[in-house]
């Protein structure tokens, strides 16, 4: 594959997801009256926008061809650590945002750096640091802890013009990271280096520090995805990151990226994460038995990888 | 640390509930405050509305048999009532994010109550204030007092009382003296904390009764029974078992009996779960404190109550009793499942065997 | 077999495995200086016996993995089977061979559905298994209700639990035998073979007329069977069947395996190295329990241990090249 060949581009080959998500709104516009009111479309972004923020970092990371396992547990850190802090100095919501984000992008270059220099495989490697996490989190608390500033509360439930202030960051997020993805020399060397290593060391692109850098933006989304999460819960649940590294790849993977590396765009990735959420939506409203819901689920996810699996070899 | 903490949640919970302390916190003292606190009047006017009604469940997780159990009481009762047109139950499998999500979908689908009972407590409170705004009333059901704004009333069990009763009776059948140790459940839940408190409230009237270890085997039948072979390890003598949780107790009685010490120790009363029922009367020890499973059913009952605008308290106990070993014959199904729980449930309400 | 393998790629095996046996030579002797329980036979097998139906699942995965696979649904398979064998038991000891026999079906069709899709599509292994773990997680609850259904036949578990000689527990001799049976799988048969040639080199693996397809299927459907098997010891071991109960395991399984010096790449490791891995994870387990300290820290030790360890054969095999 040619370095170039491999840039993304949003559009034909790549669409599927696109065409799945309004295949379901279109549906779930037809048949469901509950699914009409604003009110509920509004839910529908506010309820994606902790998994839409952690996915964007998941999609730098599957473009170098790795995985990032840790981020949920950075997240939920990020939940318990800025609700304990913000209980005590209540009103330096920014500075603690700060912190926790810098916190996050410190235990990606953690994870980058091992990747980098101790040839760890990343999968593991993030596992093992989603074990450390979470016995850390636990150890420091095994209860919920604080509460969330009113600033982040308002941010993670609060609307403007009646669209949600958390779905307006997220969309600022996409349109941001996507651009740098398509327009800097940055994203052009991160996808030519996932599409293809070895041609991309040969035109002199430097992998490792590729590497570091996806992981630490992996970790300073995962870290702003749990300020959100902080605001939505309003206290520190030590189990609220759970789930999340592995919802944040079905979302990427389901937007069309390969894991193999080289091939995925953010905004796909953001149609990944509407996808998952209009699922559980609709299988609540249409008032599918609670253990119906987590087959259909599975099942849907089985037939929508299968639908946009990549039409090129993936190795 | 933890004392700081202790003193966050109390400032946060008295912030939200005039000065009472929340669920976290619990002592004897709390107990009590909480039973006073249960006895106020809930302003039902505002909720008052004609039928037909629907109910909304959000499930903090249902893979437990004890919910399954309560799900069905409340099947049962809102069967019993003709005004009662639909329940709808969501499942969070114990994520509190999506149970945030699960009551704001219930609350699209104009549901007149919600019965709920939470992952945790502080996670879902302020989409549970929203619900209560929104006019619709809110009853915790089976959990401990919850006194927030965003819970209208409570069917409520006082994991307090049953571990006092537990531990009471304990004493007495070790003759107050003897090393012992403590399974309970998840760490930092409610019943945990509030079952070791009334334990070592207990123990202060019997100097004679060492506390070896406080274990959390998070209602787990197969994680107590490897934390107790660990015990056994460590301690080699134990004369007695506390634990409130039957599903527990069998793991805990199985290591004693695998290590050939079962001779040794007394186990105290576990909860009506049948597969420690069956123990109990292959035994003749123990007995059992119950976990009311109607729980549940209280719960309708209250909320229908509120929404006739009838008189209603910001509690119900559901009271624990206590079965002895002579008399478990008339609870325990030796032809059903461990996994079951002794319940008035008429046969067509029951989950499947 | 041995004829296609260089040299070198011996020597990196030799010490791949040497390199879990010293790390397991060291993990147990710091265990001992925490605890002489360690030298006791009887805490010894029963160590061994907790991990079983981790153990076992292990077996099967590793073939999977060195077919340069992996499986996330193991653990939900885990649950399913011990829902599904607790249920067809039904409280008779003459239900057990039939009850076994369904359960092992069962379990190998989950890995043969996922065998057949990967082995026909392009689709990740991750990430398929991981929605057909959602999926199949799903489908024991439908099955159970919530609760744990089923009652254990008379017998089973008292069999299993059994004492030989009052020290030996027979599940995990059982433990020791699916190790056994999944040596000789991996060492004495065709397909073993084909499962390291496909992994090593899938396009050389194909032009050598390898029927990459079968061994794909056949791989995951003997994950399958080895995750049914695994649910029999849990329930052996519990009693009781929750639809939980298989939960977690699948990161477990996996932390062991690649401890074993099974890569995510595939080509390399086996069972024996499975073996090791898993002892390594429990008695790291059991140290953090019996020595008092937090539960909780399990799971850093846990980490470190997973981080450390792989971190080593990483720089083995970056010498090595």
């Amino acid at each position: 594959m040619a370095v170039g060949a491999s840039r993304p581009r949003l559009g034909a080959g790549q669409s599927g997801i696109w065409l799945i998500l309004a295949a379901g709104f279109g549906f779930a516009l037809l048949f469901l009256p509950d699914f009409r009111t604003f009110e509920n479309l509004a839910n529908i972004l506010r309820q994606s926008a902790v998994l839409g923020l952690i996915a964007i970092g998941q999609t730098f990371v599957i473009l170098l061809g790795m995985i990032d396992l840790s981020v949920g547990m950075t997240a939920g850190l990020v939940v318990v650590l800025s609700c304990w802090l913000l209980d005590i100095y209540p009103a330096f919501t920014l500075p603690v945002a700060a912190a926790m984000v810098m916190l996050g992008m410190a235990i990606g270059v953690v994870n980058g750096s091992l990747v980098r220099w101790l040839k760890l495989h990343p999968l593991i490697l993030t596992f093992g640091m989603l074990s450390v996490l979470q016995g850390l989190i636990f150890t420091f608390t095994d209860r919920s802890v604080g509460r969330a500033s009113d600033a982040l509360k308002e941010l993670a439930n609060g609307e403007l013009f009646g669209v949600p202030l958390s779905a307006i960051l997220l969309v600022v997020l996409v349109v941001l990271t996507q651009a740098i993805l398509s327009r800097t020399h940055f994203g052009f060397h991160l996808l030519a280096a996932g599409g293809s290593p070895d041609s991309a060391r040969k035109a002199g692109i430097n992998a490792g520090g590729l590497q570091v850098a996806a992981f630490a933006i992996a970790g300073g989304f995962a870290a702003a995805g749990g300020l959100v999460l902080a605001g939505r819960l309003g206290t520190g649940y030590p189990l609220a990151g759970t789930g999340l590294e592995l919802d944040s790849i079905v979302a990427v993977v389901l937007g069309g990226a390969a894991l193999s590396g080289g091939r995925g765009s953010i905004v796909n990735t953001l149609a990944g994460v509407l996808a998952l959420t209009l699922v559980s939506n609709l299988l609540n409203l249409f008032g599918v038995s609670a253990f119906v819901q987590m087959f259909a689920k599975g099942a849907i996810v089985v037939v929508a990888i299968l639908v946009n699996q990549p039409r090129r070899a993936a190795r | 640390m933890k004392l700081t903490k202790r003193l966050f949640m109390t400032t946060a919970a008295a912030l939200a509930a005039l000065g009472l302390a929340g669920p976290a916190l619990a002592d004897k003292e709390t107990e009590e405050r909480q039973t006073a606190a249960a006895k106020e009047a809930v302003d039902t006017s505002k909720f008052a509305k004609e039928g037909p009604y629907t109910i909304g469940v959000s499930a903090g997780y249902l893979a437990n048999s004890w919910v399954v159990f309560a799900l069905q009481h409340i099947h049962w009762e809102a069967s019993e009532h003709d005004e009662i047109e639909k329940v709808i139950v969501t499942d969070a499998a114990f994520n509190p994010t999506k149970q945030i999500s699960d009551i704001e979908d219930l609350m699209r689908q104009d549901i007149d109550l919600l019965i709920y009972w939470p992952v945790d407590d502080a996670a879902i409170a302020s989409v549970l204030e929203r619900t209560v705004e929104a006019g619709i009333p809110t009853v915790q059901a089976g959990g401990g007092f919850t006194d927030n704004a965003g819970t209208v009333s409570n069917a409520y069990i006082s994991q307090w009382r049953l571990g006092e009763m537990v531990a009471r009776n304990l004493m007495e059948d070790l003759g107050g003296e003897g090393k012992i140790i403590a399974m309970l459940p998840i760490a930092g839940t409610t019943a945990a904390v509030d079952q070791l408190d009334a334990l070592e409230t207990v123990l202060e009237e019997y100097p004679d009764v060492e506390l070896l270890s406080a274990e959390y085997g998070d209602w787990n039948r197969a994680k107590a029974k490897q934390i107790t072979e660990n015990l056994l390890q460590r301690f080699p003598q134990i004369d007695g078992v506390f634990s409130p949780a039957g599903q527990m107790s069998i793991g805990v009685a199985e290591a004693f009996e695998e290590a050939g010490r079962l001779e040794e120790v007394t186990m105290s009363p576990g909860d009506e779960y049948n597969g420690w029922l069956k123990w109990v009367a292959e035994n003749g020890q123990g007995g059992a404190v119950t976990f009311p499973t109607r729980a549940g059913q209280e719960a309708v009952k209250i909320g229908l109550s509120i929404l006739k605008g009838e008189d209603v308290t910001r509690g119900t106990a559901v009271e624990s009793e206590y079965i002895a070993p002579e008399d478990i014959g008339d609870h325990v199904e030796p032809d059903a499942p461990d996994d079951w729980w002794s319940t008035e449930l008429p046969e067509e309400f029951l989950p499947k065997q | 077999m041995t004829a296609l393998v260089p040299t070198r790629d011996g020597v990196l095996r030799f010490l791949s495995a040497y390199a879990i046996v010293a790390v397991l030579a060291a993990v147990f002797l710091l265990a001992v200086l925490i605890s002489d329980a360690f030298l006791q036979p009887k805490y010894l097998f029963n160590v061994i016996r907790q991990i079983a139906p981790v153990g076992i699942a292990a077996v099967g995965v590793t073939f999977v993995m060195i077919l340069g696979g992996v499986d996330l649904s193991i653990g939900a398979i885990i649950s399913l089977c011990a829902v599904v064998s607790a249920v067809l038991m039904n409280g008779e000891a003459a239900n057990l061979p039939m009850a076994i026999g369904v359960t092992c079906l069962v379990g190998m069709a989950a890995g043969a559905f996922n065998g057949i899709v990967l082995a026909f599509s392009r689709v990740s292994p991750f990430i398929l298994t991981l929605a057909t773990g959602i999926a199949i997680l799903g489908i024991t609850q439908i099955f159970s209700g919530g609760t744990a259904r089923g009652i254990v036949s008379p017998g089973f578990r008292e069999f299993f639990n059994y004492r030989i000689e009052g020290i030996v527990p027979v599940l995990s001799l059982a433990f020791l035998a699916a190790v056994l049976v999944g040596v000789l799988i991996q060492k004495r048969t065709l397909f073993g073979q084909y499962v390291f040639l496909t992994g090593s080199n899938r396009r050389a693996a194909v032009l050598g007329g390898v029927p990459v397809r079968g061994v794909t299927i056949m791989a995951y459907a003997l994950s399958g069977l080895f995750g049914a098997l695994a649910g029999l010891a849990l329930l052996a071991r519990s009693g009781v069947s929750s639809t939980m109960s298989g939960q977690g395991l699948e990161f477990q399984i996996l932390a062991a395996i690649v401890l074993g010096g099974t890569t995510f790449e595939g080509g390399r490791g086996g069972v024996v190295g499975t073996l090791a891995g898993v002892l390594v994870l429990v008695i790291a387990f059991n140290i953090v329990n019996i020595s008092g300290l937090p539960y909780h820290l399990q799971m850093v030790v846990m980490g470190l241990i997973i981080i450390a360890a792989s971190a080593m054969y990483g720089q083995i095999n970056a010498r090595s090249q």
